[in-house]
Parts: structure tokens; sequence; C-alpha cells
């Protein structure tokens, strides 16, 4: 950015960057006016959008591809074998032998896209989905990985794109934040700051929603201590309107005293948005909320699809916690342990589908599956220590993601691996386009979603990045 | 990773040297270029790999001659379809015959008519130093002058300066503010705590010419000072105490640093004193004692390096590496320069006139040096702890252990250690003294000597895993701690820069094999530590082993226990650890071209200049890593940017905003200064001051400008929205650890202990993930902010709601957001309403009539007596509510959360 733009928004007068700046909860969030660097106006959207919200359905860990959506004959053929060529280094030191799939494949639908045994429910909905085969990422293990799909950096710090998305479009929402991650007991390696703002304002930053009662922090006073906050809340009010007087009428204090009217509201959103009462029995067992194995992702789901009807503009769904296994991070037992985790979100997963489809949300919701990596084709074996039962090491150079949705198209395969399933090879979709045709569709250019920090102009997208017109409906 | 497996492949290719003179090739050459190699070019390579495209891929161009053998390389195994990963052109192999004429071309040593061709050559990497040069004409860039201030009323100078402008604009200033809200604006601006109530009194009761001064210098000398002056710094070096990424494993001893600066501002060391032992702290001829004599101050400031991220498992050491100088590079250009040099990694900067050469030339240092956990005695304390060695009994201490057998070793074994007798020098760095000199009889013991209570460590050589699992033949004394990293007796592998995995006896009597397998660690950049920091245990190791085998070898003969101690009382002094820096292997680096370390270009002589400031052709680096030649041109008084960024970070944190609005970056995407010539007067007289940071507050909170009030008069609002020109005083945000510490100090339930290990952070149920720590007590013992533990995983969220910078690189100026989550963590967060009960149990106890009460609790929360509609409107509230109640709101008021 030239300077000459900096001293411009500098000069927008505070009133003006106070309705700019609508984010977050949905009010009125001041950016100061005094850091310099970090000056803010919603810089979007950029042309008409498809997609409203985002849906990102986070599979931590890293699913395989040639176990789900990405059927490769050949492994099963050359079961043992060698690969004919040598593998890139992974996390592990592991073998060099195929590992055919243990799972079996059947086409599905009109489009007769396949999909393994793992997932039936959402093998019926291979027709409202895009499978892109050929995704690439950068990085080889796991919390560099995570940090790299949500934020485009391999590294700590940077914001995730809930935050970037809405930084660009401002939040929908009146009382609830704009950026939401539901968890289910697991949270992915790389923490919080996988859901940070980074250099963005603080208040777009990721609010988690925990299971259970309370599920965000300081939302509600602790038990016993409600009683009167109506009224404490008006005396606040009267202390603060003094303090307009005393210190002159100054913006972050007229921004501070709404903030805690607004607080108040949310205290009420929650709490509703959380109420399944009017939920009907059908749709949650859609969902599969009737089942131990399912509820948790069900309900993950069905908030998703509650925050998308609130105007929320980024959800995400963290996979659930199972026992005995560790995330979809299966260098042990992929038999069992992706079982276990496709019975656990494949029900709710297509009943978020469906639903969202027979409400008419999904044509401006983006649903986006996928891990941060897929896995190897060649074999993890027995090491007497970590391993017991043979899996698969990480694999960033080739691998699964699905998106259904908002504006993309409906019963699509894009791009391919090899034979063996290691390298995309045919139309080749990075990460960081993802994030630009995710951005795309929500109307942003990702070359003008940009804040200055740190000397230059920053990027979802770093200075990658391509649309994949492709895959657009 | 694409660009690791190319570096492998490489070797096996194959390339045929021109057997006949370039010249007799040249027109056959040029011939075949233009029939056969540049048509193809042109057709297949050109619409990714040129000038048409902003950026070529993978940083390669071929409408230009290959730049060396290194590209030629890679274009030839790109084209024979043989790396699955490497594959040109992408959309189909290219015809055999073309394939064997690309390769008969390369063969000739590629000859290239374009090279005689006139117009630009690739620009991929070195400078331009034309343009190098004109850059010096920009402001930030010439030297510091001393301008005269311009004339006026004002006695300091920098309200001359000041007026001038506001003058000019006929702005109207506002009234000076009353002296309650100044008392409160400078205690919390020095110390970062609200006034006390008997300081209050006592400057209200100063009605001396002097009070302001006395005010002050009661602040500067108050060991406050040097809390929140050290967190603003800490905020430049982005300090954490754990390493991120999976586990967030702690980064031990980092608090001392935190301590040091601390020590550091309060005895207002000279700036570029400072700035030297950031940089070579611990390559100083002459090297700072601590007040105490016990321990050198200097070498602790060269840790600030390593308070980066830290890779649990780096799958590539040198990517790993390059990321990490890197951001040393990014830290220490923002904050002593400000400058963001680290632009230059990939690119001739943009903006600013650094070149690719300059960053390699620097970034050659910092791969010079290594992060180091060791022992920073004094040489009084080393002597007297020799002189309370030499007390311990001789049955100890001369006492000799029957010599170790010798291994007995296998196929897939190998020696990485066997102890000799004799010296550690050339094998293993020694810290402390728990060693000894070297070795004896086969055991390195660190109860050698003959006491349990000393403490050091031995660190290895550096080198790259060669097997899978690692056996270490040791005895020792169980440790104790939980936390695998803070044990105190261990062998540690450190792998990139990460403890990686620990080894420990497991307190039996005699010698043990002790296992480690190293699925991460193999391949990667590895040394091992052998550590004893308790001063009631010992470790001896006799053998190390690397093995293919997972069991390890057969035991050799050797007595049960090289050991004998009886504790005999001889007290010995205590030692004290730091992470510093040291020299290690110094040696220049390539020029990663588009910062890519797998494509490199000429090496880059180590150089510890930017040519833009000093011009070309200055001298290289003569001796080690270059750092100390660094940490003299960073700290010259010469240096254009090293004072004029200080002072300008100094004058941001009283004025809300610096002189220069980006203080991390003085370069052409930054704003220009709105009052230059201030600036250089700054810059100058804190130069002459001797570098004084006390000084420069002295004069920028005595001036009529920080005296202002901040209520604005409407007609100079409207003339300068941003303030610029500082009419009034700007109403500010406290940071998140001054609000924290705020509603300690006024609930009365603050801690004032300085220094010492880090409490840890409380940790809420809506924190979670790998690595979570124990969580610490609510109220973090009482302990000022800044004691509490910066865990970079688990930041506490209190201070992430309040802005609180994420330690990944310099922040010089915090964003100051106002949303609604600090509404919702002000009223319902536990820790507030607990402060909140503190505080009203606390004033009830002292003061029973109510009236009183609510004028304490004013006095305490916003340095003034409530005014009449407020006592009637609070104790109102407080009767139909609580005083708990009522405490709780004053802590929710904008008054309490901002300063005038």
């Amino acid at each position: 950015m030239s300077s000459e733009r900096t001293h411009t928004r500098q000069l927008l007068s505070r009133r003006e960057t106070l309705c700019r700046a609508a984010n977050g909860f949905g009010g009125i969030a001041l950016l100061s006016m005094l850091a310099g660097e970090s000056q803010a106006a919603t810089p979007g959207p950029h042309h008409a959008a498809k997609a409203k919200s985002v849906i990102f359905l986070f599979m931590d860990g890293g699913p395989s591809q040639m176990d789900t959506f990405d059927p490769k004959p050949r492994l099963t053929e050359e079961n043992g074998k060698p690969l004919p060529f040598r593998p890139p280094t992974t996390v592990f030191n592991i073998s060099d032998k195929v590992y055919g799939s243990p799972f079996t494949f059947k086409q599905h639908g009109q489009s007769g896209a396949w999909v393994s045994d793992l997932f039936p429910h959402v093998a019926e909905c291979v027709d409202d989905m895009t499978i892109i085969r050929s995704m690439v990422a950068n990085h080889s293990e796991h919390t560099a990985a995570n940090y790299f799909i949500h934020s485009g950096s391999g590294f700590q710090g940077r914001p995730s794109m809930g935050a970037w998305i809405n930084y660009g479009l401002g939040s929908a929402s009146e009382n609830l934040p704009g950026f939401v991650v539901l968890e289910s007991g697991l949270i992915p390696p790389g923490g919080m700051d996988c859901f940070s703002s980074g250099f963005l304002p603080a208040s777009y930053q990721g609010t988690l929603f925990r299971k259970g009662e309370h599920p965000i922090a300081d939302l509600t006073p602790p038990e016993g201590k409600s009683a009167g906050q109506r009224d404490k809340l008006e005396f606040i009010g009267k202390l603060n309107r003094g303090v307009l007087d005393r210190f002159g009428k100054v913006s972050e204090i007229e921004a501070t005293i709404s903030n805690y009217e607004l607080a108040y509201r949310m205290q009420a959103a929650v709490p509703d948005l959380l109420d399944f009462s009017s939920e009907s029995a059908a749709t949650r067992k859609l969902y599969g909320l009737d089942d131990p194995l399912t509820e948790e992702f069900g309900r993950e789901c069905l908030i998703a699809r509650r925050l998308v009807e609130r105007g929320v503009r980024f959800i995400e769904c963290l996979s659930p916690a199972r026992k005995g296994i560790d995330r979809w991070d299966q260098h042990s037992n992929i038999e069992k342990g992706h079982r276990i985790n496709a019975k656990s979100t494949d029900k709710p997963i297509a009943g978020l589908l469906k639903d969202l489809k027979s409400r008419g949300l999904l044509d401006d919701t983006l649903v986006i599956w996928g891990g941060e990596f897929g896995r190897t084709p060649n074999a993890q074996f027995p090491d007497g220590g970590y391993v017991s039962v043979v899996g698969r090491d990480h694999n960033p150079f080739g691998f699964t993601m699905w998106m259904a949705g908002g504006g993309v198209k409906r019963g699509c395969v894009h791009g391919a691996t090899d034979e063996y399933g290691y390298f995309a090879v045919e139309n080749k979709v990075h990460m960081h386009d993802l994030h630009a045709t995710m951005l795309h569709l929500l109307g942003i250019d990702h070359k003008r979603l940009t804040y200055y920090y740190g000397g230059r102009n920053m990027r979802l997208t770093d200075v990658h990045g391509n649309v994949v017109t492709e895959i657009l409906a | 990773m694409v660009g690791d497996m190319v570096a492998r492949l490489w070797p096996s290719v194959v390339l045929v040297a021109a057997l006949h003179g370039p010249l007799v090739l040249a027109a056959e050459g040029d011939e075949l270029f233009e029939r056969k190699i540049r048509p193809i070019l042109v057709e297949r390579c050109y619409s990714c790999h040129s000038a048409k495209v902003a950026a070529p891929m993978g940083g390669l161009r071929l409408d230009v001659p290959l730049q060396n053998e290194h590209s030629r390389k890679r274009l030839l195994l790109a084209i024979s379809y043989t790396d699955p990963q490497l594959r040109m052109p992408p959309t189909g192999k290219l015809a055999q015959e073309t394939i064997d004429d690309i390769r008969r071309w390369i063969e000739m040593g590629a000859p290239d008519p374009r090279a005689n061709a006139v117009g630009p050559a690739s620009a991929e990497a070195g400078s331009d130093n034309a343009s190098v040069a004109r850059a010096r004409d920009y402001w930030a860039f010439q030297p510091v002058r001393k301008p005269v201030p311009p004339p006026g009323a004002a006695a300091n100078p920098i309200d001359r300066f000041l007026d001038a402008r506001i003058g000019e604009k006929k702005l109207k200033v506002s009234a000076p503010a009353d002296r309650r809200s100044w008392l409160r604006r400078v205690s919390l601006d020095l110390t970062g705590l609200p006034p006390a109530r008997a300081d209050l009194d006592a400057y209200l009761a100063d009605v001396s010419e002097n009070a302001d001064e006395n005010a002050v210098e009661r602040l500067l000398a108050s060991p406050h000072y040097g809390e929140r002056w050290a967190r603003h710094w800490m905020d430049l070096v982005r300090f954490a105490e754990t390493n991120g990424h999976e586990f967030d494993n702690n980064k031990l001893d980092a608090w001392q640093y935190r301590d040091y600066l601390i020590r550091a501002f309060n005895a207002d060391l000279p700036y570029d004193q400072l700035v030297r032992e950031h940089i070579a702290g611990d390559l100083l001829p002459n090297p700072r004692l601590a007040s105490n004599g016990a321990f050198l101050e200097s070498p602790i400031a060269s840790g600030a390096f390593w308070f980066g991220e830290v890779l649990n498992s780096a799958v590539d050491s040198v990517k790993t590496r390059a990321d990490t100088v890197d951001n040393q590079l990014d830290v220490a250009g923002k904050a002593f320069l400000g400058l963001t040099v680290a632009c230059a990694r990939c690119h001739d900067h943009k903006f600013d006139p650094i070149p690719t050469r300059d960053y390699y030339s620097m970034a050659g240092i910092l791969h010079s040096t290594y992060l180091r956990e060791t022992v920073v005695d004094s040489p009084s304390r080393v002597r007297e702890i020799e002189q309370a060695m030499a007390k311990v009994a001789a049955r100890n201490r001369d006492w000799t252990p029957a010599a170790s057998g010798k291994a007995e070793l296998r196929a897939g074994d190998e020696l990485f250690e066997d102890f000799g007798s004799g010296s550690f020098v050339g094998s293993w760095q020694t810290a402390g003294q728990a060693f000894g000199q070297g070795p004896v009889r086969g055991y390195a013991n660190s109860a050698g000597p003959g006491a349990n209570q000393l403490v050091g460590s031995l660190t290895s050589r550096k080198f790259r895993m060669p097997k899978l699992w690692v056996h270490v033949r040791l005895a020792g004394t169980k440790p104790s701690a939980a936390i695998k990293e803070s044990q105190s007796i261990r062998v540690t592998v450190v792998a990139d820069d990460h403890k990686s995995a620990h080894l420990v006896p497991s307190g039996k009597p005699g010698f043990e094999w002790v296992s480690a397998r190293m699925t991460k660690e193999i391949g990667r950049e590895c040394y091992f530590e052998i550590v004893d920091r308790a001063r009631d245990g010992h470790i001896v190791v006799d053998k190390i082993v690397i093995s293919d085998e997972k069991e390890p070898p057969a035991d050799p003969s050797a007595i049960a226990s090289p050991v004998r101690l009886a504790e005999d009382g001889v007290p010995i002094p205590e030692s004290v650890w730091a992470m510093t820096s040291q020299d290690e292997n110094p040696h220049d680096i390539r020029l990663h071209i588009r910062g890519s370390h797998t494509n490199l270009g000429d090496e880059v002589p180590r150089g510890f200049f930017l040519e833009v400031i000093t011009g070309a052709g200055q001298p290289l680096v003569k001796q080690g890593s270059g750092r100390l030649e660094l940490a003299d041109w960073f700290a010259r008084g010469s240096n254009p940017l090293t004072a004029r960024v200080m002072v300008n970070r100094v004058w941001k944190h009283h004025f809300g905003a610096g002189l220069v609005r980006t203080p991390d970056n003085f370069g052409k995407t930054g704003q220009r200064p709105s009052h230059p010539e201030l600036l250089d007067w700054l810059a100058a007289s804190f130069v002459e001051s001797g570098w004084s940071v006390k000084q420069l507050h002295r004069w920028m909170v005595l001036s009529a400008a920080y005296r202002r009030s901040s209520k604005a008069d409407p007609e100079a609002e409207a003339a300068d929205p941003t303030n610029a020109l500082l009419a009034r005083y700007p109403v500010r945000r406290l940071e998140a650890e001054v609000i924290r510490d705020s509603m300690l100090a006024v609930a009365g339930t603050l801690a004032p202990r300085l220094f010492g290990p880090s409490v840890m952070p409380h940790i809420s149920r809506y924190q979670d993930g790998r690595g979570k720590p124990k969580s610490g007590p609510l109220d973090g013992d009482g302990r000022r902010s800044i004691y509490v533990q910066v865990r970079r995983n688990f930041l506490t969220p209190m201070f992430l709601a309040f802005d609180y910078p994420l330690p990944v690189s310099t922040i010089g100026a915090r964003g100051s957001s106002t949303v609604p989550s600090q509404a919702l963590l002000m009223l319902n967060n536990e820790f507030v309403l607990q402060q909140a009960g503190a505080w009203a149990d606390r004033a009830s106890s002292r003061e029973p009539d109510p009236a009183r009460r609510l004028e304490r609790m004013y006095v305490e929360a916003f340095a003034r007596p409530p005014e009449d509609w407020e006592r009637r409107e609070a104790l109102a509230y407080a009767d139909r509510a609580s005083w708990t109640d009522l405490a709780h709101a004053l802590l929710n008021s904008a008054e309490f959360l901002y300063v005038q």
C-alpha cells in the first residue's frame, strides 16, 4: 500500500470508521486509530457473492484419500510390493511397501462419484458435492499444516480464514460472534492459534463453543450472581455517561458504552441458539442426535445450521474425540480408526447437507470438508512402539477435500492423483487456491482482501492463489 | 517437501562436461539454441517461466540465460519426468528427441546468444547499487542532526517544537489537566499502576515548584518502573516462555531474561549497552556484572534471539533453521532499526533499499549462532565455588573410580562417546563446575569433584542423527520434576533446537542402559546435553551408543558406582542458569533464491551493515559469527536509526502514538514523522545524555504537552482529527496487563514482590489443546502480570481480549480494540469478580462509614473523590445491591479502563 493510502485511511473520521468496522459480535467494534499500522476499513465485498456463510468440517489429523474418495485399484493389485519411486521424507521413517485400501469403493448418484464404504450417508449426497482429488499443501506435520490450512501460513500468529472473512465482510449476526468454532473435546495441534485473529483486531478471533451448558467463557455470571445484572448495567451506564462529560466525547468510550448493551443481548442469544426444542424429532434423527456415536458431531452440525440461519459468517466443526484413537491420524490401525471416525461423522454430515438443502440454505452456504493433509499409499508397519497395526503416514502432496453448496458445481469430481494416490498430477488445487476460491464465492477478491502489517499488505493467500474456476457452478 | 526430494535426487543426474573449448562450440551452440531450443522454450515454458508472469514459477526464468549449474540440472531433471514431484512441462512430457536436444545443449554448457542481447538480465538476486545510493536520500537514512528548537516561550524544547506547529495551524490547545489526572496519567505511564492514596496525598500536599519533578523522580525510582518498561520491551522481542507448536514445551530460564530487563530499566542501563548485550552479550570482552556480583548480566540478553516458535518435529532441518534465522532477523531489524529487513529474504526489498545480499550477509551471522542452556556465574562466584569445594573432604574429592569397561559393539552400533580421561576441550562444552575439567577413567561424572550440590552441563558437537536408537549407559539420581525438559538431571537429545528426547536415571544403584527411539529425530541436526541442575543429585554417563538395534549393547564390566559421596555439610554457592546465544562454526551462507533453501545462489560474505546506511565496501566480519561487530554497528551513535527508533518508542508510550506512527517500520511503507525536527532533537539529545532512557521520560512527561487535558477544543478537533499535533492529550485504553494489575492494586491484593520464576497462568475450562499445563491460581498469587508465564499456546484470554500481542514478531504498537467480549469479560469473569469482592471487603473493614468508604474507593480507582451525583447514585446502588457489586461496577467503568 502506498503511504498516501495509509494517510487517507487515517483521515477518515472516527465515526466513519466506527460504522465501517462493524464486525465481530455484529455490533460496534471500534478500532484504534492510533495503532499506526493497524487501521481497518471493511474491504469487501468486491463482487456479487454466491455464499453468505461457510461451514468448515475440519477432519483433524488427516483422513486418507485412497480410503475415502479417491479409489486406487493399483494399491490393491500391488499390496505389499515396494513403491516404484522413492517417496519423499515423511514424519516417520516408514516402509516403502504399498498398502491396498481395506475399504470397498462404489459409485454413487447420478454423477457416479466413487465413495468408500466409510461414508454411506455422505455418498447419498455426492450429486450436491464437488470432490477435489488433487489438493496440495505445504507441510508434512500437523501443527504447521493446521496453521497452513487455517491461515495460509505454516507459522503461528497469522489470521485464520474465519477472521479474514469477518474482516472482509463484517458479520451479519446481531448478537453472535462472526467466527464460531464448535468442539467436542478435541482441539487440533497448534491449539487456539488455529482460530486466531493474528494481526487483525482481536474482535475477529474465533470464539470457541464448548460442549455443555456454558459454551462460551464469561458469557454469563457464575452461579448465583446473575440477579441484578440489569440493574448493574444501568448503573455502569450512568457512571460511563459521567466519564464522557469528564473525558470529552471520545468515540472509544461511546463504543464501550454500547458494547455493554450488546453484551447483555448476547447473554440471551446464546441460550436461544442452543435450545433445540423447536427442532422436530425427524430433524434430530437426521443429524444422528439419537445415537451416542453420532450425537456429538450431530450436535455441532445442527448448531452450525442454526448459526447460519442467524447470519454467522464462518463456522468450524471440529472432529469429536474418540477413545483409543488419535483423531484421523492413523499411523496405526487405519482400518479401525478411520471406521470409528467415519461412523461418528458420516450421518451428521449427510444430515447437515440434506437439511441445508431442504431449507433452501445450501445455495448460499458453502460446506467444506477435509483435513490438513492426506495420507501415504505406502504402509507404516508395526514397530514395537507407536504403531501396533498397519497404518499410513502424512501426505500433503496429493489428497482429497470436498465442497458443497455456496456456488460450487454439483456432482463434480475435480483433479486427480497419480495411480498410487501419492501426488496430485492433474488440475492441482493448492491450499492457497482453495482459499482463493472460497473467498471468491463469498464475493471477495483474494488479492484485494489485504491488511497492512509489518511493512506490507498481508493476504490470506500470501502472494499465491488462483480461483479454481472449473468448479464454480 | 518437493524441494527436499529434488535436492536428494540431484547427485544422481550425471552431467557430461563439455569436452571441447567454448570457442569452438560457440557457433554450433548458438545455432542449436536458435533452431531447436528457443522455440521449445517459447512454446512450452515461457507461459510460467518468463518475464511475462509476475512471479515465475519456482523462481526460474527461461527467457534469460540459465543462471547457474544448479538451474541447468534442475531443468534436465524436470523434463526427464523421472521425479514424480518435478515433472515439466506439467501438461505433458516433451518428445524424446526434444529432451535429447536440450540435454545436448546443456552438455555443451548451455550456450545462449541471449546473453549478448541488449536489455535487462535476470534480477533474481543481487543489488542495484545505484538505486541503493539514491535511496540514501530518504529521511530515515540521513544522519541525525540536532536542530535548534524554534523560538518560543516554553522552557521545555519539546514544547517549542510542538507549539511551533500548533501555532502555524492556529489551533487552540486544551487547558492543563488537573493535578489528580496528571498524577494518574504519569503513574500509569511510568509504573503501570494507579497512584496509591498516600502518593496522591503527598503530591497534592507538595506545593513547591518542583512538585512534578519530585513525583516523576519518585516514580522513576520505583522498582515497578522497570516492570512496566520491561513489558514494553518484551513486546519487541516476542517474549515467550514456551516453544509453541504441537506440545508447547518450556523454554528453560526464559524468565531470567525478563528479570534482566527489569533490572536494566531500573538501573537506567544506557540504551546502547542494552542493544549491544542483546546482539552479543555473550561475546562482550567486559561483560557487565549483576549488582550482587554473583553472575553476569550481559549474556542473558543474548537469549532474546531464541524466544520464537520452535518446531517439535521439523521435517527439514535446513528449512527450519532458515525460518528461525528469518524470524531472528525480522525481530532484530524491526526492534532496533525499525526496518522490515526480513522482506529481503525472497527478493530485494520492494520499497526499501535493502538488497537480498544485505539480508544474507546478516543471515550468515545468525546461521553461525546457536542457543545454549548455560551457567552465567561471574568469575568471583566461580572462585567462591572453587574455594568451597576445597573444603570438601579429600576422600570424596580425590577418590577415583575403577576404570570403565570397553563397550562390546555390534554391527549396527556406532559409539558416539565412550569418555576417556583428560579434558572435555574439543569434544564437549562445559557449563558450571559439576563435571570438572574432563572425564575421569571413562566417565563424565557430575559428582566427580565430590559434591552433589555442584551443577553444570556438557554439550556435544552437532551431528545428523544417523540411526533409530540411542542407548546411554548411565547412573545417577532420579530427577523429581514431572515435566520432561524441566527435569534437573537428564541426558537430552536436542533436535533442531527442540529438546526432543530425555534419558534419565531410574535412581537404582549402579549403571543401567537407558534407550530412546529417534522416530522424529533421525536425519535431523542434533546434539546431546548432559545436564545436572540438581543441588541434591548427580549423573554419571559411561557411554553413548547410536544404533540400528532396539536393544542396548551387552553390559561392559564396570564397578557398581563410580560415585562416593558423603554429604559433609560444605555449602556450595549457587549458580545462575540462563538461555544465551553462542558462536559456533562461523560460516557464510549462500543466497537463497526467492527465499528457497533448495535454490541456492552465490555465497554471501558475512557483513554487519546495511549498504544503504554505511555505503558499499565496508569491512566484512573478521572474527567469530560477527555478532560483536553487528552489535557495535547497531549501537553506534552514528547509526541514523537506532536512537530515532528508540526515542519514538518512548514517545509512543507517553503520547499514545509515535512521532512516526509506525514504530517498527521507518521504511518507505511506514509513515513519515509528524515532527521530524523534534524526533531528531530527541534522538541527538538521547545520545548526548549517554543513552539515558530515564532522561527521555523526564523530558517528555514534564512537558506542557503531556500535561494538557484530553478535552478537545472543537475547532482543533476538526482541524486535526488524529491529534497529530497534540493540541490535546489523547484518551487511551489501558493495556491488558495494566488493567489486571490495577485491579490487584485497588483491591489491595497486589503482591509487590519482584523477580523470580514465573507463576503459572490460570487455565480455564475454555482453554484446551496439546501441552495444556496445570493451571496456576486464579489471581496469579497476586503477582503483576509480567510474572505470569507466557505460554505461547495458552495465553491468558483476558489479556488477548484486551489486545495482548501474540509473541510472533516485533510489536511496537499494540492494537486497541473495543469489542463486546471485553464487556462480557469484565462483567462475568471469575477473576474480576474475585477482585471486586476483595476490594469491597477491604474497603468495608478499613472504613465503616459508607460515604467515606465510597470516597476511599473512588480515590483508589480514579485518583479523585466522587462528585455529588456519583455519591448519591453509588450509595443508593450499594444499598440495593452490595458493596461487592458496587466495586465490580467501578471496575467496569470506562474511567477505570481508560486514562485521560
